[in-house]
């Protein structure tokens, strides 16, 4: 019967990756995947549900309506927070069960490196995704001088310490964890925060990895299934988002990229525009592509992009959106927000579909987003971030640029879009440049 | 044994397999939702807690660490879902 029950529920999590694929499909699959979590949950008690004591149940119960209250509260724009949060959670829960594991029973030597494997995974995991959360909640801007500072004594110490550990065999499996734990800080910590949708997507999949190698140790097969379904798909949206940056994972992973300010003179100044200007332009035209960046989201910038986007389109204008892949702070960030303020994702253009249409477009709206257009990328060997694929905005045949200042972006480079012939720069905040733009309509 | 475990690294060889072919076709758009949905498995670790949980013994200390990690991936499970449910809900109005 159980075997029954747990077949069913790893068709079902198979049959729901398959339709996460389709945007028609995909509430459903969140469906698909809850059943086949019930299941597979129910199958482990083994129709014996008395040999567990409140402590247990409580701590389901409880924690479970903890998930759901946080869940519901947290504004569409800390999303990224979220998910690296509960995946943090994940990976501590796969840790926290192979230490037990492993100091508890005696087991046999091949599942005792399972176990380690699984343990030093879950427990990294853990520290990074936190190390993750507060970074993208912007707690941690100045932590990598500081990091640093404090590991080169930290380091020698434990070095120093390491052969009374190794003496002391009991503490090693603590030594292990305080190891991974502290390897999960400094990885995440020097790495920038535009790179993040790389070290989300990653520790995803370490959670999946995790898991499944704690379905090797207590020998469950829909363990092992599921974990390596996520295993599996984190390590296909990592990939992604490395070749988007024409960068490694272990390159991502070494950090250090950006940050810092290497270059942004210009040659000469920019043309600067007012929001009266720019809707004048954009009733002439007839397409219209707006390209969202991180700055959307600081910003909160939606509603405005909506009614902006309403406004053009009464006017029989055309509006498309391009959105880079490694645009906002997790895969497919951009597409969330905007789909957060109703905009149909058939609007929303990934950038191979978009490129060759730049020429043909009457104005670019470029709204806080600034490596992921930078032509240097195409020309600019020395460039830090050549050959990585940018939006061509530089085609269009006019560019708005809606940014606070003329301050570089994560590659800490100059952007020769800004002082380009076809360019002009709006000065200000996402969302206010918008509403401005707006007000502006009302009055042409 | 040997047959078992080999036959137990076939089933995570496929199941990478089938998770690789499912995902590497989803457009752009449902990275987010697909991310937070896979997310919420990967708390599927919880089985292995209710697993070793009758059988920490008497120890206080594992039991607690046994119930921290229910708690943990507990939380992982419904808050993933949850939110992955938010997401898709905001695509959904779109049709």
């Amino acid at each position: 019967m159980i075997e029954i029950i747990l077949l069913v529920s790893s068709v079902l999590f198979i049959f729901a990756l398959k339709l996460f694929g389709r945007p028609s499909t995909a509430h459903r699959a969140n469906t698909f995947a809850m059943l086949a979590m019930a299941l597979a949950v129910f199958s482990a008690f083994n129709f014996d549900f008395s040999k567990y004591d409140s402590a247990f149940y409580i701590t389901i119960i409880v924690s479970g309506l903890l998930g759901v209250l946080i869940s519901k509260r947290v504004q569409m724009t800390q999303m990224p927070e979220l998910v690296g949060l509960f995946n943090g959670f994940g990976g501590g829960a796969s840790g926290a069960i192979a230490y037990v594991e492993l100091s508890g029973n005696s087991l046999p030597l091949s599942d005792v490196f399972v176990a380690i494997f699984s343990m030093v995974i879950g427990v990294f995991t853990f520290s990074g995704s936190l190390v993750a959360v507060m970074k993208l909640r912007g707690k941690l801007n100045n932590f990598n001088k500081k990091l640093a500072d404090i590991f080169s004594v930290f380091l020698p110490t434990v070095i120093a310490g390491l052969p009374a550990f190794l003496e002391m065999d009991d503490l090693l499996i603590e030594f292990i964890i305080l190891v991974a734990l502290i390897a999960g800080i400094i990885r995440v910590a020097v790495i920038g925060g535009a790179d993040m949708p790389v070290v989300i997507a990653f520790l995803n999949s370490l959670s999946g990895i995790a898991a499944m190698s704690a379905g090797f140790i207590v020998n469950s097969i829909i363990l092992i299934v599921a974990g390596a379904l996520v295993g599996a798909s984190g390590i296909i949206l990592t990939l992604l988002m490395c070749a988007a940056m024409n960068r490694t994972l272990l390159d991502v992973l070494k950090g250090g990229f950006g940050g810092t300010t290497i270059n942004n003179e210009y040659e000469k100044d920019p043309i600067s525009t007012s929001p009266e200007d720019v809707a004048i332009q954009l009733s002439y035209a007839e397409s219209v592509v707006i390209v969202p960046g991180y700055g959307m989201a600081v910003a909160q910038a939606q509603a405005a992009v909506k009614e902006l986007t309403n406004t053009l389109k009464d006017k029989n204008i055309e509006v498309k959106f391009a959105i880079h892949p490694v645009a906002g702070r997790m895969p497919g960030h951009m597409n969330v927000l905007l789909a957060e303020v109703d905009i149909d994702y058939e609007d929303m253009f990934t950038l191979e579909d978009i490129n060759s249409e730049f020429s043909s477009t009457d104005v670019v709206i470029v709204l806080g987003a600034n490596d992921v257009v930078n032509p240097l990328a195409r020309t600019d060997e020395d460039s830090p971030i050549y050959g990585m694929p940018i939006l061509d905005v530089d085609l269009a045949k006019q560019v708005i640029v809606i940014k606070r200042s003329m301050s570089p972006g994560y590659a800490g480079i100059a952007n020769p879009l800004f002082i380009n012939d076809n360019a002009k720069m709006l000065f200000a905040d996402a969302k206010e440049g918008l509403e401005n733009i707006i007000k502006s309509f009302e009055l042409v | 044994m040997e047959a078992t475990f080999l036959l137990t690294l076939l089933i995570t060889f496929l199941a990478s397999f089938i998770g690789y072919e499912l995902i590497s076709k989803i457009p752009q758009t449902l990275h987010t939702p697909l991310m937070s949905g896979s997310n919420a498995i990967s708390g599927i670790t919880l089985i292995a807690a209710i697993l070793i949980y009758p059988e920490v013994g008497e120890s206080q200390l594992l039991k607690i660490i046994v119930l921290i990690a229910i708690a943990f991936a507990t939380l992982n499970i419904v808050g993933g879902f949850s939110v992955t449910g938010r997401i898709l809900e905001m695509f959904k109005k779109n049709d």
